[in-house]
């Protein structure tokens, strides 16, 4: 190493020790607001995620229940023993669910038609708010979902439809199910 | 919480991309001085030292997951990001700056070798000379020598951070040197 390389070297090396060490302390602020601005985003979108999901999700499930043939309902139907549909409010038709109105009838004995079938309550139906107005929706199942009820079904036939009717509470949720054949 | 002044880097980027706050300010801490002494050597202007700072951590802050152990540290993820930053500012910048960038322009040789070169080369006015000569090298050379003898990485850092070969790296630090030892010669023989 010649004498210029050291001169250089020994330049190089002041070079290297000058000059500021650290960045403006207004930088770590504004990056920190940033991160701070982008978590706050990041949380919502979240939130918004799950909630698109649930109305999705809802939503599908009512466009599957109102897309399956729908035919006459029936004239009365009881679900459990909370609750007692004991009027045939709407007019039959072959395009349009049947709506019927419920009334409580708390400690009195519930109106009974021999063709009255309990509905099986649905899973989470009972987390979901008691049913003020109802509708019941005539629909095509495939016999796989009698399964659900804990009711054998041969694997043969699991492909085969069956009819059944949907209970529908003021929100447009299931809460029960009942199989007409 | 995480314990982050004593996490390895990886693991600082996967809780910063999760928001981890704590987590980005041990990882800043850690790198934003080389950071920014490497966009101030390269581009000579703090104001931009400054934005290509901010933009290296919004960009870690955004993408930490990209960052990929197996291609090198993540010192030289962080300078290779910044440099890239700084060629860019100077790019848009380079009608507005003077023509220090420029190493065939006249009006470089003048800075570089202008009054201050007559005058007695104190350790003081040495590196302010060095500074200029270093900063009307070419962009390639200087960038160099900066990561090379400014900061002291190994040449396989260097050319992670710069994605070219070592060789190359060893042949532009070679010649990078010569053009500054050259630069020095003429300014000593001015002095004297």
């Amino acid at each position: 190493m010649n004498d210029n390389d050291l001169k250089l070297t020994e330049g190089l090396r002041g070079l290297a020790a000058d000059g500021p060490r650290e960045a403006p302390a207004w930088i770590q602020e504004r990056l920190v607001g940033e991160l701070r601005r982008r978590s706050r985003v990041r949380r919502r979108n979240r939130r918004l995620g799950v909630g698109a999901a649930a109305v999705a999700a809802c939503l599908g499930v009512m466009l599957w229940v109102r897309s399956a043939p729908v035919v006459p309902a029936p004239s009365l139907a009881r679900v459990g023993t909370a609750l007692a549909l004991n009027k045939v409010a709407a007019t039959q038709s072959p395009v349009k669910p049947t709506v019927l109105t419920p009334t409580y009838e708390r400690g009195a004995e519930v109106a009974m038609n021999e063709a009255t079938l309990n509905f099986y309550s649905l899973p989470d139906a009972d987390d979901l708010p008691p049913i003020e107005s109802a509708t019941i929706v005539r629909v095509q199942l495939p016999m796989s979902s009698l399964r659900l009820m804990g009711l054998p079904v041969s694997d043969d036939r699991a492909a085969e439809s069956i009819q059944a009717d949907m209970l529908l509470g003021q929100d447009g949720l299931a809460r029960g199910v009942r199989f007409v054949q | 919480m995480s314990n982050s002044l004593t996490e390895g880097d990886g693991e600082l980027l996967r809780l910063i991309s999760r928001g981890d706050e704590t987590a980005f300010l041990a990882f800043y801490r850690r790198y934003q001085g080389p950071v920014y002494r490497f966009a101030l050597q390269m581009s000579g202007q703090p104001g931009i030292a400054e934005e290509v700072t901010q933009d290296v951590f919004m960009l870690v802050m955004g993408s930490a997951k990209k960052y990929d152990p197996k291609r090198g540290s993540c010192a030289a993820y962080l300078y290779g990001v910044a440099r890239n930053f700084v060629l860019r500012r100077l790019e848009q910048e380079r009608p507005y700056l003077t023509a220090l960038d420029d190493p065939e322009s006249e009006y470089a040789d003048v800075a570089a070798d202008g009054p201050d070169a007559l005058a007695d080369l104190t350790r003081n006015e040495r590196v302010e000379s060095l500074r200029k000569a270093v900063l009307a090298l070419p962009p390639a050379y200087r960038e160099v020598v900066v990561l090379c003898d400014l900061h002291e990485l190994d040449y396989a850092e260097v050319a992670t951070a710069l994605d070219c070969a070592i060789g190359t790296i060893r042949s532009r630090l070679h010649r990078a040197r010569a053009l500054l030892a050259e630069k020095m010669r003429a300014e000593e023989r001015c002095a004297v």
